[in-house]
Order: structure tokens, then C-alpha cells, then sequence
């Protein structure tokens, strides 16, 4: 195993540790704002992704027009999902069991729709950059890549910006912390329910598109791609969006190892193993300190 | 009480002639029924009476499976051991894994049971010496029952059914019995059933290695039956028919899990012309149900009936 | 066995920082019935956690019969008798309160999974048993009328009662209550005070958790705690007449 391959391969897996890093963000941004833990999150991605594709694909529109409108998609698709089966529940005092089934109902179906529609086959978008590399010392690392990090730090940067700055951030994060207090101040707390959802979705789906130039997109990837994002989410700290981004690098780069010394096959096997071990170990995280019970 | 012995002989009897009047295709589906409610029996048990969700489900019906076509296709053994070795693989992997996330609460036991049936799926492609991969096992031979050779629809229909409600009943015995009342108050308040001396970690790992053993006797039966086994089987799909059926029968009473089970079986076949529509419809089925009695799916406790 | 049944010696315990209990001694004799009384904060839901297993002390030690307590869990107390009631009562909201009592009998019962789904005549005569001797408990605990009902439909004081029911039935060695009075009505804490006499004359040893003077009538040795540490020990009267206790009670009353 030469030094070049395993630095190779952990290109690729830091760059796939940012996608994880923003599914981790998305559902963590929708768990610190309404207690759920939303299953469907990777589905957000994939919507997203395959928005895009069937608007590049079949509507021939501009591939920038296109990604707008597969975030729209995942915007509205996390109201949708708000308004529709989070609210209902939270009215009638649902249990987080019940409101995980839901969610995980509602990713079955997602990806139900998905393959009624557009079918089994993967589809897969343009790079970003063209399909140009870059020769960073002895590793390539396709440009996409590299706009891939960008954009995943902007958005991180963009979201905790928005949180501290903007008064729709704040009004959020206050409706979160103390929904009674804030309703007080004049805080619609459902509509900021709402608000949390799109944003999640929005993330979800900048997410999918861009995992999907590398990997491709097909209607069953939901799950996977859910749960390595709660596992970048637990690493951080679920009530931590922020911490999500260490989280998704973690992952990544563990990937990565399993793929070195094992097999590219075991690169899920890796991320689902880290992923129950880490919800025994350490639930709180990885900044929380000392090794709690609980979960 | 004379009513009730008549109308249960009818009942058995219309069962045993429904294989006559029925054409092939429907026997086939309701054997398949029959082997989903067992599977289903595993998941609905637990998550009625315990309150746990597991969703790994379809990967204990995979390991059933492939146990049992692995050891006569390959190694040559009894369709016997065959289902023993799956039995014991899937409660061994059960209790293992078991121990550590049982202590999980909620939402977090059943991600991790839908991670581990991530890691199943995975495994079942990637051990294609042992699986077959993609490629799946074939030639997996017809059992027999005292003697008759099990290889039509019909004849494992017989087979099947009485053999389904068999293990209903022992599995309904434990919830009627000790057990049972122990796993309802363990679900109810784990607080008031730990100062009772129910110790929820043994009890919950248990059951947890219950449940797959019901999954694996499942996929084993599934084998016998099908002859071809293939990854396809035992995937996220799978596992929501082995949720839904006992979701949609109604999870108070086990034994509901079989009317689910034939609605769960049933509905793809009835919506075949419209190709995978019937993944739409059960999606939309769990939520709807779900976010009907989103108290915990026992609805709220009622005034007038009796518990659980 | 006479003497001591319950002793704590120098309990203590702090979580972040903040010194919730410390140096806590008393003992329960056995067949007597023991109160503790203090105000709310003064760490009388800690003291009752640690020496039913919910929490382990910081400091000190749990002593039951002489042993040692420490490393043993909830369960494990359960089974040698300690049980306890919580401050809100927990029932078993989907279970019948006929149910709910024979859930007192599990710890006293051993039948397994294997027993119970094959239906063999030992699974099926202990649950029966258990059903009988469920069905007198609630006789006596003023529930027998309605044995068949849903729990989650009973008011509080009929709670409080299918609480008690369930953890006296198997005949525990010390029963421990945390504020059992909370919630009632006056008639029903009367009735409550009639109960924890009848059960201590029957020779159940009761400690018994409470910042309500009325029922701590009951006992016949009353700790008071505040802050932490006993400040004083004695007969319910010489407490009401102690000027520290007094003190501590001043506007909490």
C-alpha cells in the first residue's frame, strides 16, 4: 500500500465527510428545533439530487436554474413534511418512537415515489468545474471536490452566521430553547417550526446534489445516506449543528480506513458499525467530555 | 360457547378448502402470508408488548435463509440443521448486538436496528462465498412433513398454517403469562417495573433474541420455499412488510399480525398492473396509522375494554 | 432478626459541585416505621434514590441486615426486599389495576419464557397465584371494585393506592415511600395514615419520605433534614417543639 494511494484515499474520504457533515447539520438543525429525529433526511438529499437531475435531464433547463430548483424541492418538501405529519403529532403528544416510525414511513415512501417515477437505474449529474483535477503534491483531486468543500464550509459558515445575526435565526433558536417563553415575545413557534424544517431540507438537498456528481443518485439510497449523517450528527453532539462538521469528518476518514485496510465493501459496514458504536459510547458526542449513559 | 365451537370449525374448514377453489397464484400468496406473519409475529410482539422497534428484522429472515440453503446446497447437511444453525446465528448475533443497544432508548434503539440491517444487506452482497452475492443460492430443495415431498403451493400451504398458528399460540403464552406482564410494565414505566425487580436489561436482550428467532425461522421456511434465494429479499423493503403487518393488524393482540400479514402480502399482488405502486401505498399505510395513534400505536388506554 | 434493618452511614453526595447530602446517619429498626422529614431541597429525593439503587452515594455507605448495599442495582435491592414508591405514583398506565398489582409479585415468582409458552402446569398455577393473591391485596387497598380497569384512568388517590397495593403485595422487608401524601385530598391522606399503621402492625418496617407534618404523625421516629444533614431526630412532638426544626420550617409550612 503505497503513501499515495492512502493519501488518495483520504481525499476521498474527507470529501466525502463534508457531504456526511451537512446530512449530520440538516438533521441536526431539525432536532435542536422540534426534538425530532427526522429519518428522512437523507430522502431530503436524494429529492434534491433527483429534482435536479429530471430538471437538467428532461426539462433541459441551465444546470445552475436546475440546482435551484432541486433545493426549492427539498425546501418545500421540508414544510411540507412540517405541516403535514410533524405538527399533527406533536398535537397529539406523539412519543419519539411514533414520530421515528413516522419518519421512517415517510422515507419509504419518498423513495416509493422515487422509483415509481424515474425508476431503479442511478442517475448522476455534472461535475462541478468540469471534469477537471487538480494535482495536489501526489494525490488528484477532482475540482468538484474541492467546490464541494467550499460550499460545505460556506453553508456552515452561512448557518451559524444566520443563527447569531439574523433575527429569523435567533427568533428560531429561541423558539427551540423555551417554546413557551418565545411565544410571549410574540414568537410564532409553529411557523418557526416550519422554518427549521425548510432549512433542513434546503440543507438535505444541497447535500444530495452534491454527492451526486461523485456517486450518483437512485431511489434506495435514502437510509444509508440517513444514517451515516446521524452518525456525523452524534459525533458532534445532536443538539450541535456545528459539531456535526467534526462529526462528518470523523466518518469520513474512518471510511476510509475500513476501505484501506479492508475492502471498498466495508466502507458502509464501517460507517453503520461506528454509527451503533457511538450511539452506545459516547451519545453526547465527542466534545462532551466524559462518556455518559443515555441516548 | 357453542356458537363459538361452530363458528371456529367453520373457520378451520373454509381454510382447509380454500386451497381448492383458490387458483395457484393466491394459495402461493397466502403461504407467503403465512411465513410474513412469523416475521411479522417478531417485530409486533415486541414493539406492542415491549415497546421496542426492530427494524432489523429482514436481516434475521436473510440469516435464516442463508443459513439454511448454505448448509444443503452447499455443505450438504439436513434441512434440520440447516434451520438450527440459522437459528442459532441469528440468536447469537441478536444477543450480541442486542446487549449494547438495548439500553438505547427510543429512537435511537431503532436507528440502530436499521443500521444493523444496513450492515446485514451489506455483509449478504460482500460474503458471496457464503451467500452467493448478488448472484444469490439456488437449487435449494423442497422439504418434506411425514413423508410427503413439500413442493407444490398447496401442499406447503397445509404445511405452513398449522405450523404459523403453532407458534402464535406459544408466542401469545408468553404474553399472556409472566413474561408478558412483566415486558407491558417494563414498557409502561421502566421506573415502577425496575423496583419491582424486572430487570429490563436480561428481559429486553430476551426478547430482542425472540423476536430474530422468529425472523429466522421465517427466512428459513422462505427458502424451502422459493428454492432461490438473492439479496433482493432481505433488504429495507422486507423489514417494512415485517413492520407493517403487525402495525396494520393492530398491535394489541399478536395474533393480528396474521390478518396484517395477508394485507400486507395480498396488496402488491392486487396492485400488479400498476407495477411498484404498492411501496406508495404501504408508505403512506405506516404513516397514516402511525400518526393515527401517535400516543404510543396502543391508542390511548381505554375506559371500558380490558388492557393491552 | 431484631436490631437494625436499615442503616446509612455517612451518606453523602454532590453533583456538580453543589454538596446535596452529607454525613447522613440514622437507622430504621426492623418492623419500625422511620420518617424523614424535610423540607423541598433539603435532598430527601437524593437520600431515598441512593438507598433505593437509583443513584450510588458519593460518601458513605448503604447498610441493609449488615451488609453492605454498595454495587448492588435496583432489581437486585428488589429482590431482597427494599422496595419504593415514587413521588408522583407510577402505575402501569395500559395494564388492568388487577395486572398492575400482580406486577408486585414478579420479583417473588420465577417461572421463565420457555415455561410460560408451553403452558406447563407451573407457569399456569403461579400466574394464577399471583392473580388470587392480587385480587385480596386490592380488596384491602379499597380497589377491589374495579379491579378490571385500565389504569390510566384512575384519579390520583386511586393511583396512590394501586401503587401501594402493587409494591405490599409480595410482602416486602422495608418499604420506602416518597412523599405518598402528595396530591391527596385530606380524607384520602387520613385513609393513607390508617393504611401505614395496619401495614406496620403487621410487622412491615416503613420509612417514610415527606415534607407533610400531618402524616408524619405516623412515625415513631422522626430525622429531619435540611440542607443536606439530619439537624435533629427524635419523636414527631419533640421535632414540632425543636426550635431548629422550627426554624427551618419557618415559611415553609
Amino acid at each position: 500500500m503505497t503513501s499515495d494511494l492512502v493519501f488518495q484515499v483520504l481525499a476521498s474520504g474527507i470529501t466525502n465527510g463534508f457531504v456526511y457533515a451537512l446530512v449530520g447539520l440538516g438533521l441536526s438543525v431539525i432536532y435542536r428545533g422540534s426534538n425530532v429525529l427526522n429519518a428522512a433526511q437523507g430522502d431530503f438529499a436524494i429529492v434534491g439530487a433527483m429534482v435536479t437531475v429530471v430538471m437538467l435531464d428532461r426539462a433541459k433547463l441551465p444546470y445552475a436554474v436546475s440546482c435551484v430548483g432541486g433545493i426549492a424541492a427539498g425546501a418545500l418538501l421540508g414544510a411540507l413534511m412540517e405541516r403535514l405529519v410533524v405538527r399533527p403529532m406533536l398535537r397529539r403528544k406523539a412519543t419519539d418512537d411514533s414520530m421515528l416510525l413516522a419518519t421512517v414511513g415517510l422515507g419509504f415512501l419518498i423513495a416509493a415515489v422515487i422509483l415509481v417515477t424515474v425508476g431503479k437505474a442511478p442517475f448522476f449529474l455534472p461535475q462541478f468545474g468540469g471534469e477537471k483535477s487538480v494535482d495536489l503534491g501526489n494525490v488528484t483531486v477532482q475540482r468538484h471536490a474541492l467546490i464541494l468543500i467550499a460550499t460545505a464550509v460556506v453553508v456552515v459558515g452561512a448557518l451559524a452566521l444566520f443563527y447569531k445575526s439574523t433575527h429569523l435565526g435567533q427568533a428560531m433558536k429561541a423558539a427551540s430553547i423555551d417554546p413557551e417563553g418565545a411565544t410571549t415575545i410574540g414568537i410564532d413557534v409553529a411557523a418557526m417550526r416550519t422554518a427549521t424544517f425548510v432549512l433542513g431540507g434546503v440543507i438535505g438537498s444541497v447535500a444530495g446534489i452534491l454527492q451526486t456528481p461523485l456517486i450518483g443518485v437512485s431511489f434506495a439510497m435514502g437510509i444509508a445516506v440517513t444514517l451515516k449523517g446521524v452518525a456525523a450528527a452524534i459525533l458532534g453532539g445532536l443538539v450541535n449543528p456545528m459539531g456535526a462538521v467534526a462529526g462528518g469528518l470523523i466518518l469520513g476518514i474512518a471510511e476510509s480506513a475500513a476501505v484501506l485496510t479492508l475492502s471498498s465493501a466495508y466502507q458502509n459496514i464501517a460507517a453503520m458499525a461506528l454509527l451503533i458504536v457511538i450511539m452506545i459510547v459516547m451519545p453526547n458526542g465527542i466534545f462532551a467530555g466524559a462518556t455518559r449513559r443515555g441516548g | 360457547m357453542v356458537r363459538h365451537r361452530i363458528a371456529s370449525i367453520a373457520g378451520v374448514a373454509a381454510w382447509a378448502l380454500l386451497p381448492t377453489v383458490l387458483p395457484v397464484h393466491y394459495v402461493d400468496l397466502l403461504v407467503f402470508s403465512a411465513i410474513l406473519a412469523i416475521g411479522g409475529l417478531g417485530v409486533g410482539f415486541l414493539l406492542g408488548q415491549a415497546g421496542i422497534i426492530n427494524l432489523a428484522q429482514a436481516g434475521f429472515y436473510g440469516i435464516g435463509a442463508y443459513a439454511s440453503a448454505y448448509c444443503i446446497v452447499t455443505l450438504h447437511w439436513s434441512a434440520w440443521i440447516g434451520l438450527a444453525v440459522g437459528l442459532a446465528v441469528s440468536a447469537v448475533v441478536a444477543a450480541a448486538i442486542g446487549w449494547p443497544i438495548l439500553r438505547l432508548n427510543g429512537h435511537f434503539l431503532a436507528l440502530a436496528t436499521l443500521a444493523l440491517l444496513v450492515i446485514f444487506n451489506a455483509l449478504f452482497l460482500e460474503w458471496d462465498w457464503l451467500t452467493g452475492g448478488s448472484l444469490g443460492i439456488s437449487g435449494v430443495p423442497k422439504i418434506s412433513a411425514f413423508g410427503y415431498a413439500l413442493d407444490s403451493p398447496r401442499k406447503f400451504y397445509y404445511f405452513v398454517w398449522p405450523l404459523t398458528v403453532a407458534i402464535f399460540w406459544l408466542v401469545a403464552n408468553v404474553t399472556r403469562g409472566r413474561t408478558g406482564l412483566a415486558m407491558r410494565a417494563m414498557r409502561d414505566s421502566p421506573d415502577a417495573a425496575r423496583v419491582m425487580a424486572v430487570d429490563s436489561t436480561v428481559l429486553r436482550a430476551k426478547l430482542f433474541v425472540l423476536s430474530a428467532l422468529l425472523g429466522s425461522i421465517s427466512g428459513t421456511l422462505f427458502a424451502h420455499y422459493v428454492g432461490y434465494i438473492s439479496v433482493e429479499s432481505f433488504t429495507v423493503e422486507r423489514t417494512i412488510f415485517f413492520l407493517l403487518a403487525p402495525v396494520i393488524g393492530g398491535l394489541r393482540n399478536p395474533w393480528a399480525a396474521i390478518p396484517g400479514a395477508i394485507f400486507v402480502a395480498l396488496v402488491p399482488e392486487v396492485l400488479s398492473p400498476l407495477g411498484d405502486v404498492y411501496r406508495v401505498l404501504f408508505g403512506l399505510a405506516l404513516m397514516l396509522i402511525i400518526m393515527l395513534f401517535p400516543a404510543g400505536l396502543l391508542g390511548r388506554w381505554a375506559r371500558s375494554d380490558g388492557a393491552h | 432478626m431484631t436490631g437494625s434493618a436499615l442503616v446509612l452511614d455517612g451518606v453523602g453526595h454532590a453533583f456538580g459541585g453543589f454538596q446535596v447530602l452529607s454525613g447522613v446517619r440514622f437507622d430504621v429498626p426492623k418492623g419500625g416505621l422511620v420518617g424523614l422529614i424535610g423540607p423541598n431541597g433539603s435532598g430527601k429525593t437524593t437520600l431515598f434514590n441512593i438507598v433505593s439503587g437509583f443513584i450510588p452515594p458519593k460518601w458513605g455507605r448503604v447498610l441493609w441486615c449488615g451488609a453492605d448495599l454498595a454495587g448492588r442495582s435496583v432489581e437486585a435491592r428488589s429482590r431482597m426486599g427494599l422496595v419504593r414508591t415514587f413521588q408522583t405514583p407510577k402505575v402501569f398506565e395500559h395494564l388492568t389495576v388487577l395486572e398492575n398489582v400482580m406486577v408486585g409479585l414478579y420479583r417473588k415468582t420465577r417461572t421463565g419464557i420457555v415455561q410460560a409458552m408451553l403452558r406447563t402446569s407451573a407457569s399456569r398455577a403461579e400466574v394464577l397465584s399471583m392473580a388470587r393473591q392480587a385480587c385480596a391485596v386490592c380488596e384491602q387497598f379499597g380497589l377491589g371494585s374495579f379491579v378490571e380497569k385500565v389504569a390510566g384512568s384512575l384519579t390520583a388517590g386511586q393511583r396512590r393506592n394501586l401503587e401501594l397495593a402493587r409494591v405490599q403485595v409480595g410482602a416486602p422487608e422495608l418499604l420506602m415511600l416518597d412523599e405518598p401524601s402528595s396530591g391527596l385530598s385530606q380524607d384520602e391522606v387520613e385513609s393513607l395514615k390508617a393504611s401505614l399503621r395496619r401495614l406496620n402492625e403487621a410487622g412491615l418496617t416503613i420509612l417514610l419520605v415527606t415534607h407533610d407534618m400531618d402524616l408524619m404523625a405516623v412515625a415513631q421516629c422522626v430525622h429531619v433534614l435540611s440542607a443536606g444533614e439530619i439537624i435533629a431526630s427524635g419523636t414527631m412532638q419533640d421535632m414540632q417543639r425543636n426550635p431548629q426544626v422550627q426554624q427551618v420550617y419557618l415559611g415553609v409550612d
